[in-house]
């Protein structure tokens, strides 16, 4: 990374953050991933409550958000194995709920590190996590998790995660490419969280967000999801549970 | 598109064989190729049945724009009763019937195809045409079809029996290559679902699809109208392409 060019930068620097980091989660990912209720009803509170962990990247030769990094701290007492199966919808849940009630998190956790698509492949992810671990450490908190995305399980939607995750490339690191940059910085595998998020739609609301047709009830191949869709007409309802791998980096 | 810029062409055309050249290469994903009967038998199209091949012909880029592949063959049987063995079983019956000097009664196409960039432009029914033109000049009076729908690869995991069912608002077939046929007359008869068989050691498919299978099961592979099944035990991969027989009726 040319560190000249590469600046980071936090929400009050910039008049327009919110709009800009909006449009970067537009083109990072598909559509329908948009639409998990928990990320749309709480995003604000990134910003009302936890503006300290969000963070960007910004290209200053092309006044550009080239990567964007969303993060919140938690409490939690029992060991980071028993994290929950509802992964990433969880732990934003948990962090709001904690920060009304005034209970003094001890914890932090990544939910996000979104790579404009014209930056990837440049080595910025692992400059991300290090910044985000950053915010943790300058807390004092022991750990980072996250509730990791596998993106290229996406290519591969009829393998369980459970065997997915520990697939290996020829170093004897993760095979997705996710999971892998956060194993390279130091990150441990815990387990994986089957039901991350869970996005519901109708037909008509799956219809517009990919592009296809649903007829008849079933399991769907959707491009970019990482599990077949189900679709159940007789309720009028498209369910995508997203099962994402929890990972554990020590600040 | 003005259609007097194009011309239906034969092998006898000079340039026929070069005009030709690396088609299907541009047209099918590259698992397609590796088809044992197609690739065993792809001379005996020129060898044995040269007047039953076709290509439509850009006069004005000096391009082939489409292909039409097809032979004669011997069916006494009802139509509801072809094989399942669609694709595979009809070539290898016609080199079968012609070499055993058995007279054909019914026509039969193995591929009818246009060029990416000549896609959408309404060629589709000229080119269909110009095959069932070849079943009447023959004094054959069915043209029978293995069809492979043009966008179940979308929809790996609905079989095809179902899939073949949607229409569109109009009540046409909603895949658009099974449209243009019923479109220009044709009925549909039923599913083939063992039309190809199409088998690879675990290198070949990687190589052919660029992924890794490093476990047994089932792996959704870009442009393939199902599954393929890989059996490491076995180092193999099986791949079985459903196709559906249709029928235009020209006699």
């Amino acid at each position: 990374m040319d560190t000249s060019r590469f600046q980071f930068i936090k929400p009050g620097d910039l008049p327009d953050y919110r709009d800009r980091a909006g449009d970067l989660s537009e083109v990072s990912w598909p559509e329908f991933m948009l639409h998990d209720p928990v990320a749309n009803e709480n995003w604000h509170e990134l910003f009302d409550r936890f503006s300290e962990y969000q963070f960007a990247l910004m290209d200053t030769a092309a006044n550009r958000m080239a990567a964007m990094g969303n993060s919140l701290p938690f409490h939690w007492d029992a060991d980071i194995s028993d994290l929950p199966e509802m992964g990433w919808d969880w732990v934003f849940l948990k962090a709001v709920e904690d920060h009304k009630n005034g209970v003094a998190p001890n914890i932090q956790s990544a939910i996000q590190i979104a790579i404009h698509p014209d930056y990837r492949s440049q080595g910025l992810s692992t400059e991300m996590i290090r910044a985000m671990r950053e915010i943790g450490r300058s807390k004092g908190y022991e750990y980072l998790v996250a509730p990791v995305r596998p993106n290229q399980k996406s290519s591969y939607p009829l393998i369980s995660i459970d065997d997915y995750f520990k697939w290996t490339n020829h170093e004897g690191l993760p095979f997705d490419a996710w999971l892998r940059v956060h194993a390279r910085v130091g990150a441990k595998l815990i387990k994986p969280c089957h039901a991350a998020m869970t996005i519901g739609g109708t037909r008509a609301d799956w219809e517009s967000w990919t592009g296809m047709k649903f007829p008849q009830s079933g399991a769907y191949y959707i491009p970019g999801a990482l599990n077949p869709m189900e679709m159940d007409l007789e309720k009028e309802e498209g369910i995508y549970v997203e099962p994402n791998v929890w990972m554990a980096h020590k600040t | 598109m003005s259609l007097e810029r194009f011309q239906v062409i034969t092998p006898a055309h000079t340039n026929y064989r070069d005009l030709v050249r690396g088609l299907t290469k541009e047209i099918w994903p590259e698992f397609m190729l590796h088809d044992q009967v197609a690739n065993e038998n792809w001379h005996e199209l020129f060898d044995r049945f040269s007047d039953y091949q076709l290509a439509l012909y850009d006069t004005q880029n000096r391009r082939v724009a489409g292909m039409g592949n097809s032979f004669p063959l011997r069916w006494d049987d009802t139509l509801e009763h072809l094989p399942e063995g669609g694709w595979d079983w009809a070539f290898q019956e016609a080199v079968r019937n012609h070499r055993q000097g058995v007279e054909p009664n019914v026509h039969c196409a193995i591929q009818i195809v246009l060029r990416p960039d000549y896609r959408s432009q309404g060629l589709s029914m000229p080119m269909v045409q110009a095959v069932r033109a070849v079943t009447q000049s023959r004094g054959l009076k069915s043209l029978i079809i293995p069809i492979r729908p043009s966008e179940k690869h979308r929809y790996p995991l609905t079989s095809l029996d179902d899939y073949i069912t949607w229409k569109t608002e109009e009540g046409l077939p909603f895949d658009p290559w099974l449209r243009v046929h019923v479109r220009a007359g044709a009925r549909i008869i039923k599913v083939c679902h063992e039309s190809k068989a199409i088998r690879g050691t675990r290198a070949e498919w990687e190589g052919w699809t660029n992924m890794q299978f490093p476990q047994n099961g089932l792996y959704i592979i870009e442009g393939a109208l199902n599954p393929i099944e890989i059996n490491l035990e076995q180092d193999e991969g099986i791949y079985l392409e459903p196709n559906v027989w249709i029928v235009h009726e020209t006699g």
